[in-house]
Order: structure tokens, then C-alpha cells, then sequence
């Protein structure tokens, strides 16, 4: 029995080559798209897992008071049994470096000339620092703060204030480098014969050590050891790696819930095109079916036969569609691992080979076995005759209305075959709808986008440069700013870290200045009264401690048992960092809880054709000026650039899905209308008309699926960026579409399904009569 | 007077691989308008194949084919394609009907592809052809839903629809009760006697028998020719072909 079967399914794979390779195809497409939806999805953390391991990275840094801490300490320290490994001391010192046009406060950190075993780093880009060379490895965060890259030169501010300038010889990632710790500096590497050289008294250098642990979970109970180890207040502060991985994983939140989203739509246009190709496919071979059992073929057999074919034809078009997946997974891989500063390396993973073969085998199968067991159970006579038509039916209520409004009969006929089979009809709308949902997607995120870097005030960006002191008064500051040119207004800030009854710990925005020329969106509520007990508060912050507009806060400072002081929060903004978990007040109102608080941050806004050389050089006349001044860049992240290729290549690929789905339809169309075609064509139907026949079918399906796809598209867009702005705690986000965009979608889309149909329609208008009506 | 169709030196060969069939081989013929004729002979003689042709539905391999003014040999396939809507009424054994149609616009279906004319001259000359025809009661309804003898005669009103030139039958009566075959061919001859031209394919005698004249068809060759009317002569000559 099993030889006739196969000898059955040999014939069917090599004796219709069009149509097998068609069938190729399409499931290697949908294995693609499969391979690439699974990697994403499960992709988010592990570049930052990966990256850590690989790199030994240290589970905690230990920052120590240089005054107290004493060799022989650290190494009872590494002594310890939890200890496994041990950077050993690390020295760095906190300056100052020119970058360009800016200047920025950096950590300069004495490497080996060998890259260290424990907390490696990851040359991005040029090479490990050399023996006897006055050189600087940057970390990558300074190319994406300063736009520094190998090669360039940094100054480095020496104590007595001379500038020391380096070459950059690469741009390493460092594992556990917090992006959200505001009092983590950038990191430069040097080694420590060029630490000598810029600071040659190692009195001043200070002392951090990163350790391994045998339980990477145990870095509270470590920290509590060590402190237990030297004397009070040796330890300065600390880097726990899990608070690290948080924030990366958080960082790339933005992608994963952006490309989470897409993920889902390509599994499900995945199932899709393979189902409803497979079937139709089956259905067209009715014929055949019928002859199969005419000449003895058992039921069992007749599905073997259906069922085997298409798992062959599996077995060579999922591990082609499965390396076209992995070689295209970089892509939005790429801009995951950019938020999360490292880089990607697509690995070839055994499971994920598998889960797509499974999937995919799985899905044809369950599609192969539905047809063929109705195709097995077609009456002989009839499916010999005639073949797979599509059921008897009345004419729609579509194509009786187009009738009635005198549309030709040709378009008549063409709506008709919408409805003729309505569950391939779906299944082919919705393919071409999950296209049009991602291109709507992708153009409201690229305007959206143009939108926030246009106006950074949507972002909580209200001003135009930032000012930081160091030495300088307050006073002295103001004064200094306030004699610069272009500086129309400006405000003053203190961070506070503070916190709540119930032990929640944030910080607060304790401003003063002529905050009503800076264009601050509040969201809800209003802005404070001056030297009044109010306050603005982040969103992140109302969600986290679970308040609103209205509602009383009362605040301690951070591990101190002062007396609370206490604001009405008076509205809301959004707020760019911590997630949005800040409080704004007026600078008076904290004097309740901190007895002198100084502003260290100024915000300026500058006339619009301000001069930043001229502002340059009036605040920072030296080197080693002591106010340090940064313009608000406005250019968009490389992982939001990534985020955008990736989203758009992925809506390509949704389309081209779609388009697949549609040929095939046209296709199996064709083939079900043959005898239909043929009396047509009798009837004086020309090629041409036969051509805008099949294609009005596929037409009305892009059209329908666009205007349907549209709505659903928008509110897609809405939900998923709320979602994440929600997240980010700026509060709801308002999506911005060009509407001229949106209109040319339904030309775009009927043409895609058109274009799709028109090489069916082609063949269909070349049909031969006679041999079409010689099966009668 | 000029002949209506006018065959000249008509072949046709088919290739199979490579394998060329003869199904025409040199056939000449003058049907004069009004004629009926009814073409006879077993499987494979080729009388199909000349009514495929003489209707536009396939070409010749050498041979002219001329239909009123038009020389079927010169026309493209759009050309082709008009000419059937304009010049041709085909009927089939096995009706050919659109089934989710009504019987009312299977019976419109030529017309409003020629755009001739406008709908509402088209629908009260489909409703005249289906009430001429005795189904008028039929027009709402879906050709699966009537019998086979009433789906032949909403074929007959579709092939009649645009005034064909020729009217062209392959079978009409193959798929039929021979209560139904009986009335098919009144409407056939009834059509003739008003001066529509018919060239019909049967194997069926009697049903050849209803022609003024009926061609035997022998491997491609006419090899005979009679006078329709008696359904035993006809039976006969068939026989001593084979």
C-alpha cells in the first residue's frame, strides 16, 4: 500500500513543479517570518544575560571611602567563601573631559594592559588599551551621550586644571554600568602608567572592587558581610548587577512590546498564508482525488497521499525558510541590543530550529488533513467531472447591489467570487489586513516620533541647555548666567532624595527661576503657585504610589528622621527619567525637610537664534572653568532608528506575506472557475475582461481588508504606544498620522492585491476553451 | 448568393508529446443562412473539433474558416472573443450555465458583455426569449434549481440573446430524458423555420433526423451527406461507417 502512496506523492511533488514550488515558498516564507517572530519574543533579556556571562561580570560593585578603606581589607574581602572572583582594586578618579564641543563629568578607571578576567569589557569598536601608550578606551554610553567614536581626542582636566589630550583608541560596553544611575559617571579607561601621568598623587584616586559571587543572588547578604568587615562607613555605595540588568531589560522595554506586538501579527500571518494555501491547494486537486479513488485508492490512503506531499515539501521549504529567518533576526535584534548597549550575536539555537520546525510541520498538517479528508470523501463521479468548484450559492448581497447599480457585469462577477468561498475569502483578508495594520503602525511610530523630536516639550525637555556647577556659589552662578547672551530665562534645581511614609524612597525637583517661560505640559491639573506648598508630579510616580491630582504627599529626607514636609499635588507632567517617578516643587518649599538645599542644575532657554559658541565661551572661558555647560541634542537614539527599520521591515514582510496568500488565492480561483472561464470566454468574455475579472476579486479584498485595516491599525498604534509611554511614565501619548498617508493605503493596498492576482488572471485569460470544456 | 459559413480546406492536428493526432484533415464546406445541419460520426471523427472552430473556440492548423464577412483565420483572440459575442450561440451537452446567476441574467450575460445595447432593452428581450421558451416563470430562480430540460432552454435563450449569426449545438440532447431531447429540438427547429442558421453535433439519429441535412464525419473526412427525416436511414448510415 505504501509504495503506491508514495509513488503518488513522488509523481505529485515533481510532476507540478509550479505548484510545488509555490507551496516551497510560501511555507518558507512563514517559517521566516515564524523564526524571526520566536527569536524576538524570546530574545529581550538575553542579550544583556549573555553579554554578563560572557564578560564574568561582577554581581557587586563595592565603592569604598579612599580615607578608610586599607589594603589589607580587601583582601580579606576577596577571602571570603562567597567570593569566587575579584577584579581586584580598582582605581578611578571623577573629572571633567572636553568631548567634542562638550564637556562632560567622567570616571577615569585604570585598567590592566590585559583584558581583566573578572567584569571584561567588550571592544565595540577598535581595540584594548596598549602598554606604553598615552591612550583612552571610551565607553560606548559616551558615543551615545557625545557622539564620541575611535579616533577622536578627548581632554582630560588635570587637578591643576591643565587639559591632557588623548586619543581613542576603541569603545568598550561595561556590564555593570547603570544607565539610570544619575551619579554614575561614563566610564574612561586608561591604564595606570596614563592614570600617573594626568594624576600623578594616587592619594586621590579612589577604590572600587567588583566581585563575582558563588550565589548572584546573595549581594545584600555580601554587602552586609563586608560592611560587617571594615570599619563604619568604608563602604561608600554599592552596585548591585541585578538593579543593572533592570534597568537594561527596562531600556529595551520600548522594543520588546513594539516588536512583542509585531511577533504575535507575523505567527498569525504565518498560520494563515500556510493554511488557507494548503487548503485551496487540496481542494483544487479534487479531480484528481476523484480518479485516486476510482482506481482503488482507500480513504486512508488518499490522505496519506496529501498529507505526505506537503510534509515533504515542508521538509524543504521550513529549514530554508528557518536560515532566512535567523540571517534576517540581526535586524531587530540590532535595535534590542542597542537599548541595551551591547551587541548582538544571532546564535543558531537548537530549540529554536526545532519549535519552528514543529510549528510549521504541525500547522500543515492539521491544514493538509482537513482538505484531504474532504477531498476523500467527494463523490466519485462528480469531482472526476468537474473537478473542485466553489459551492452552489446565490449571487451576495454585493454583487446583487453592484448589478443593480449598473456596475459591468464583468465587476459583477469578480465581487461575486468574494463570497463564492467565504472562509478563504477571510483568511485572505485577513492576511492583507495584518499588512495594512502594520503599515499603519509603522507610519503613526515614524510621525510620532518626527512629532516628539520636533517639540522635546512632549517629552518633558523644556529647555534648551543645562548648566552644572562645581565650585562656584549659587549666586555666582545665577549671576554668571544671567550676564550670558541669548539666555532668555532660566531656572534653578536641587535633586533631593526623599521619601514617603511608607518607606517609598524617590527624589525630588526642587526648582526656582522664571519657570513661566519654560513651556512645561502639564498634563493634567496645572502648574504650582510660586513659593506655595504644591507640586507637579510625574506620572510614574502617581501610578507607583497609587495617587492622583489632589491628594496630599508628605515626604522625609532619605534615612532621616526629620520632620515631613507636605505638598498638594497639583498636576501632573511627563517626566523623562525614572520612569517618570519624580516630584516637581517649588525650591522655598523644601527648606521644611532640607535645611539648605543648593542648586547644582540650571536650565536655560535661549533666544531661537542663539549662538552656543558665543554661550560657550561666556560660561566656560577655560579649561577648567568651573560651570560646565551641555545643549539639548534632539537627534533620535540608534535604538529607536533600529526599532524603526525593524518595525518597517517587518510590515514589508506582513506585505509580502500578504501578497503570497493573495497569488495564491487568484491562483486556486483560476483553477476552480476553469470550466466558469472557459463558458465565459464562449460567451464573448475577452482577455482582458477575463484578466479584470479575477482581479476585482482580489481588488475588493485589499480594499476591504485597508478599510477595515485602517481603524484597527490606529487603535493598535494608540493602545501599544500608551501602553509603553505608560510605562515610561510620561502618561498618555497622542499619535500623530499624516491623514494623506492613510488615504493613498487603500490605492496601495487594492494595487498589492491586483498585482498579486494578475499573473492567475493572465494564465486564465490565455485558457484554452476546448481544453477547459473537453472534461465535460 | 454567398454562404453564410464557409469552410475551405479546414485541418486540424493535435500534438500530444510527440505525437501528432489528425482530428481535421482537409475539410470544405458551404452552409447557406437558414440551414440546419446536423453533423454526425463516432468519437475521435471530428466533428466537435469543426464546430470548435467554426464558433471561434479553437483555431485551425491551415484551412479558412468564414463566418458572414469574418475570416476567422485573421482574428486575434480579442477579435475572436467579439466575434463569439456578436456572431455565435453556443449550446452545450452539459448546459454551462453560471449557477450563481440568476436564470434572468444567464440569459443577459452575452448581451450585457457586448454593451450594445441598454439594460433595460436587454431584460425585455431576455424575458421574451424565456416566455418564447416557456420557463418565463423561471427568471428569479438558480439554474441548479430547475430540471435539465429547462436548463438547455435557458441555454438556448442565452445563445440567442445577441441574434447570433450561427447557432451552434454540441449535444444538446446528450444529457437529456428523451421527453426533454424532444422538446429541445422542436425549440431548434421552430428557431430554424423563423431562419435562424443551426449547425448541430449528435450521435444521437433521431435527433439528427430533426435537421434538413445531416454530414457524417469519418476520421477527420466528411465522407457522407443526407437529407434529414428518417431516423432509421440515419441509424443505418451511421452504422456502416464503423
Amino acid at each position: 500500500m505504501m509504495n503506491a502512496v508514495w509513488q503518488k506523492i513522488k509523481a505529485d511533488t515533481t510532476g507540478r513543479p509550479a505548484m510545488s514550488f509555490l507551496i516551497v515558498i510560501t511555507i518558507m516564507a512563514a517559517s521566516a517570518l515564524l523564526t524571526l517572530a520566536i527569536a524576538t519574543l524570546t530574545n529581550s533579556a538575553a542579550p544583556y544575560d549573555t553579554s554578563f556571562e560572557a564578560l564574568h561580570g561582577a554581581h557587586i560593585w563595592v565603592y569604598f571611602d579612599r580615607d578608610r578603606i586599607r589594603t589589607r581589607d580587601v583582601e580579606r574581602i576577596e577571602a571570603l567563601p562567597q567570593i569566587v572572583a575579584s577584579t581586584g582594586i580598582q582605581y578611578s578618579v571623577r573629572t571633567r573631559a572636553a568631548i567634542g564641543d562638550t564637556r562632560v563629568w567622567v570616571s577615569v578607571r585604570v585598567l590592566p594592559t590585559e583584558m581583566p578576567l573578572t567584569n571584561a569589557l567588550l571592544i565595540q569598536e577598535g581595540r584594548f588599551l596598549a602598554a606604553n601608550r598615552a591612550e583612552i578606551l571610551g565607553s560606548n554610553d559616551l558615543h551615545d551621550l557625545c557622539n564620541l567614536s575611535t579616533g577622536e581626542v578627548v581632554g582630560i582636566t588635570t587637578p591643576a586644571g591643565e587639559r591632557v589630550d588623548l586619543p581613542v583608541i576603541g569603545l568598550a560596553y561595561n556590564p555593570t554600568w547603570d544607565t539610570y544611575r544619575s551619579s554614575q559617571s561614563p566610564y574612561l579607561y586608561v591604564t595606570e602608567e596614563t592614570m600617573r601621568m594626568i594624576f600623578p598623587d594616587d592619594d586621590t584616586w579612589e577604590w572600587s572592587l567588583g566581585l563575582r559571587l558563588a550565589d548572584p543572588n546573595s549581594v545584600d547578604d555580601v554587602l552586609n558581610t563586608i560592611e560587617g568587615l571594615v570599619r563604619a562607613h568604608t563602604v561608600v555605595s554599592h552596585t548591585d548587577w541585578r538593579d543593572v540588568r533592570e534597568a537594561a531589560i527596562f531600556g529595551a522595554q520600548l522594543n520588546f512590546v513594539f516588536l512583542g506586538a509585531f511577533s504575535a501579527f507575523a505567527i498569525a500571518a504565518a498560520v494563515l498564508v500556510i493554511a488557507s494555501s494548503i487548503r485551496s491547494t487540496v481542494l483544487a486537486q479534487f479531480r484528481q482525488i476523484g480518479i485516486l479513488k476510482a482506481i482503488g485508492f482507500s480513504h486512508r490512503q488518499i490522505v496519506f497521499v496529501y498529507t505526505g506531499q506537503y510534509l515533504l515539501l515542508t521538509a524543504v521549504g521550513c529549514p530554508l525558510g528557518i536560515a532566512a529567518g535567523i540571517a534576517l533576526a540581526p535586524l531587530p535584534m540590532r535595535s534590542v541590543a542597542a537599548s541595551l548597549s551591547t551587541t548582538f550575536e544571532p546564535a543558531v539555537r537548537p530549540w529554536l530550529i526545532g519549535s519552528v520546525l514543529i510549528i510549521i510541520s504541525l500547522v500543515v498538517l492539521l491544514a493538509t488533513l482537513r482538505s484531504a479528508r474532504q477531498g476523500a470523501s467527494v463523490n466519485i463521479i462528480k469531482a472526476i467531472a468537474i473537478g473542485a468548484e466553489a459551492p452552489r450559492r446565490r449571487a451576495s448581497w454585493a454583487a446583487r447591489w453592484s448589478s443593480a447599480l449598473g456596475l459591468p457585469m464583468v465587476l459583477n462577477l469578480g465581487i461575486n467570487d468574494v463570497s463564492a468561498r467565504p472562509a478563504r475569502s477571510l483568511m485572505t483578508g485577513l492576511n492583507l489586513m495584518l499588512g495594512v495594520i502594520g503599515i499603519v503602525f509603522g507610519l503613526a511610530l515614524n510621525t510620532t516620533l518626527d512629532a516628539y523630536e520636533k517639540d522635546p516639550s512632549l517629552l518633558g525637555i523644556v529647555y534648551d541647555a543645562v548648566v552644572t556647577r562645581k565650585g562656584y556659589s549659587d549666586s555666582r552662578t545665577r549671576r554668571t548666567i544671567a550676564g550670558a547672551p541669548d539666555v532668555l530665562a532660566y531656572y534653578a534645581e536641587d535633586i533631593i532624595d526623599v521619601q514617603n511614609a511608607a518607606g517609598h524612597t524617590f527624589q525630588i525637583r526642587a526648582i526656582e527661576g522664571a519657570l513661566d517661560e519654560f513651556p512645561f505640559r502639564i498634563t493634567a491639573g496645572r502648574l504650582f503657585n510660586p513659593d506655595s506648598q504644591e507640586a507637579l508630579a510625574g506620572q510614574g510616580l502617581l501610578d507607583w504610589l497609587g495617587m492622583e491630582v489632589g491628594d496630599w504627599i508628605s515626604l522625609t529626607l532619605e534615612d532621616d528622621d526629620s520632620l515631613p514636609g507636605t505638598w498638594q499635588i497639583v498636576g501632573t507632567y511627563p517626566e523623562p527619567v525614572n520612569a517618570g517617578q519624580m516630584l516637581m516643587v517649588n525650591l522655598s518649599s523644601v527648606e521644611h525637610i532640607h535645611w539648605e538645599p543648593e542648586p547644582r542644575t540650571y536650565y536655560l532657554k535661549l533666544a531661537p537664534d542663539a549662538s552656543s559658541n558665543a554661550l560657550k565661551a561666556h560660561l566656560e572661558p577655560r579649561e577648567d572653568a568651573d560651570l560646565n555647560l551641555t545643549m539639548v541634542g534632539q537627534s533620535l537614539p540608534d535604538t529607536v532608528i533600529y526599532l524603526q527599520l525593524a518595525i518597517f521591515a517587518l510590515s514589508a514582510i506582513l506585505v509580502g506575506i500578504a501578497l503570497i496568500n493573495v497569488f495564491n488565492t487568484s491562483l486556486l480561483i483560476v483553477r476552480e472557475k476553469l470550466r466558469l472561464i472557459g463558458v465565459l470566454k464562449t460567451v464573448g468574455m475577452t482577455p482582458r475582461q477575463v484578466v479584470a475579472m479575477v482581479c476585482t476579486s482580489t481588488g475588493v479584498l485589499g480594499i476591504l481588508a485597508t478599510v477595515v485595516g485602517i481603524p484597527l491599525g490606529l487603535i493598535f498604534t494608540q493602545t501599544v504606544l500608551s501602553a509603553v509611554s505608560r510605562g515610561y511614565g510620561f502618561g498618555q501619548v497622542q499619535i500623530s498620522i499624516r491623514p494623506t498617508l492613510l488615504l493613498l493605503l487603500l490605492p496601495l493596498m487594492g494595487g498589492i492585491s491586483v498585482a498579486g492576482s494578475l499573473i492567475p488572471g493572465l494564465r486564465a485569460a490565455r485558457t484554452s476553451i476546448v481544453r477547459v470544456l473537453r472534461y465535460e | 448568393m454567398n454562404p453564410l459559413v464557409e469552410i475551405n480546406a479546414l485541418r486540424k492536428v493535435y500534438r500530444t508529446g510527440n505525437v501528432d493526432f489528425e482530428a481535421l484533415r482537409g475539410i470544405s464546406l458551404n452552409v447557406s443562412a437558414g440551414d440546419f445541419i446536423a453533423i454526425m460520426g463516432h468519437s475521435g471523427s471530428g466533428k466537435s473539433t469543426m464546430l470548435h472552430i467554426v464558433g471561434g473556440l479553437d483555431t485551425a492548423t491551415s484551412g479558412t474558416v468564414t463566418v458572414g464577412s469574418h475570416a476567422l483565420h485573421d482574428l486575434d483572440e480579442t477579435a475572436l472573443a467579439r466575434f463569439r459575442r456578436h456572431h455565435v450561440g453556443f449550446i452545450f451537452q452539459f448546459f454551462n450555465l453560471v449557477d450563481n446567476l440568476t436564470v434572468q441574467s444567464n440569459v443577459e450575460l452575452p448581451a450585457l458583455l457586448a454593451h450594445r445595447q441598454d439594460r433595460r432593452s436587454v431584460r425585455r428581450r431576455a424575458a421574451d426569449l424565456l416566455d418564447r421558451l416557456g420557463i418565463a416563470d423561471q427568471a428569479p430562480k438558480h439554474p441548479w434549481e430547475l430540471s435539465g430540460g429547462q436548463q438547455q432552454r435557458v441555454a438556448i435563450a442565452r445563445a440567442l440573446i445577441n441574434n447570433p449569426t450561427v447557432l451552434l449545438a454540441d449535444e444538446p440532447t446528450g444529457n437529456l430524458d428523451s421527453g426533454s431531447s424532444q422538446e429541445v429540438l422542436t425549440i431548434l427547429r421552430e428557431f430554424n423555420q423563423q431562419g435562424q442558421t443551426i449547425l448541430m453535433v449528435t450521435h444521437d439519429a433521431i435527433s439528427a433526423a430533426g435537421a434538413q441535412q445531416i454530414l457524417l464525419l469519418h476520421d477527420g473526412n466528411i465522407v457522407d451527406s443526407m437529407i434529414g427525416g428518417d431516423a432509421s436511414q440515419v441509424a443505418q448510415r451511421l452504422t456502416r461507417l464503423a
